[in-house]
């Protein structure tokens, strides 16, 4: 499905040598997508940024739901997967009127994904969501 | 076994014919392999799944592989890290041992982590301690919650003459992981 970066501003996508993140519209709505390989030793410090921008973002405008696309994820090392729980210990700060749930979609050729989600999903309980 | 043809051109009836009932033992030594991180993986997730046809096994070896390596990258300060990878067939059992140097005091901090996470059973309730505990915003701390939760595989850790060895292993086929809890639509 094709996609539009939302906008220009710079914290809303971020790109190292291995991967990329960008905050997206397509015809479903809202999306973030990441692509590539997270292995470098530090990403937290590119993607936790990130996803403070992204949801801010999300919060002005009272989204109730965002799509993150995994598909074309090759690898997160913990380092990495740990800026997704960030982004659920965010969510799960706020009011419970305030709160959006992260629907996450995978790739079944990156068995990896599942499982992660799987656990992610027991820790984001009511607030993330596999497809 | 079939010497005409790769064993990963053959179907998995054919690997595991072709494979039998051997030990499969493979080793690699690599200094620093930072940078090859991803080539490690990758190739340690091609080399399981032909070691080891049907068993849907590969993922979870090359999650192992990556987060150990990338511990021992941490604390091996350039200095050689050595891998082995094991599929003993007729035992049902994988394993991936990293030895690199370390210092008393950090091999003394992963047995505690180590020991902390034997101690509960159940390897998704403690990986969801971890995640609670971890702050999210420092490096590391997350890794062998992971290989023992995602990869279904008991961890251990010994340190003879200045060097760690960390073990991960398990079964060769394991049950697919569910959990109560999230959503999945």
């Amino acid at each position: 499905m094709s996609s539009q970066p939302l906008g220009t501003r710079p914290e809303l996508q971020v790109a190292e040598e291995k991967y990329s993140a960008a905050l997206a519209a397509d015809a479903q709505g809202t999306r973030v997508v990441f692509r590539g390989t997270v292995s470098t030793e530090n990403p937290g410090a590119v993607l936790n940024p990130f996803v403070d921008a992204v949801h801010k973002h999300l919060l002005a405008r009272q989204v109730t739901e965002v799509r993150i696309d995994l598909r074309e994820l090759e690898f997160c090392n913990s380092s990495g997967f740990k800026s997704f729980i960030h982004w659920i210990q965010q969510i799960q700060q706020l009011p419970d009127a305030q709160r959006y749930r992260l629907r996450f979609q995978s790739s079944p050729q990156r068995k990896w994904q599942r499982v992660s989600l799987l656990a992610l999903s027991c820790y984001g309980l009511n607030c993330v969501m596999m497809e | 076994m079939t010497t005409e043809r790769s064993v990963a051109e053959l179907s998995d009836p054919q690997r595991r014919q072709a494979v039998g009932g051997e030990v499969i033992h493979l080793m690699l030594r690599m200094r620093p392999p930072w940078v090859f991180i991803d080539e490690i993986r990758r190739f340690t997730e091609s080399f399981c799944a032909c070691a080891c046809p049907g068993a849907n096994r590969e993922a979870g070896m090359a999650l192992a592989v990556h987060e150990l390596m990338q511990n021992a990258i941490t604390t091996s300060r350039g200095e050689d890290i050595d891998l082995v990878f094991e599929v003993e067939p007729r035992a049902d059992r994988v394993s991936v041992s990293i030895t690199n140097r370390c210092a008393s005091e950090e091999f003394e901090t992963l047995r505690d982590r180590i020991e902390r996470m034997n101690r509960e059973p159940d390897a998704l309730a403690h990986y969801l301690e971890v995640m609670r505990e971890t702050p999210s915003k420092d490096r590391g701390g997350l890794g062998l919650a992971r290989v023992r939760f995602e990869a279904q595989l008991s961890l251990s850790a010994a340190w003879v003459g200045g060097r760690v060895t960390v073990r991960a292993e398990g079964r060769i086929r394991v049950p697919a992981l569910h959990a109560i809890g999230g959503t999945h639509v």
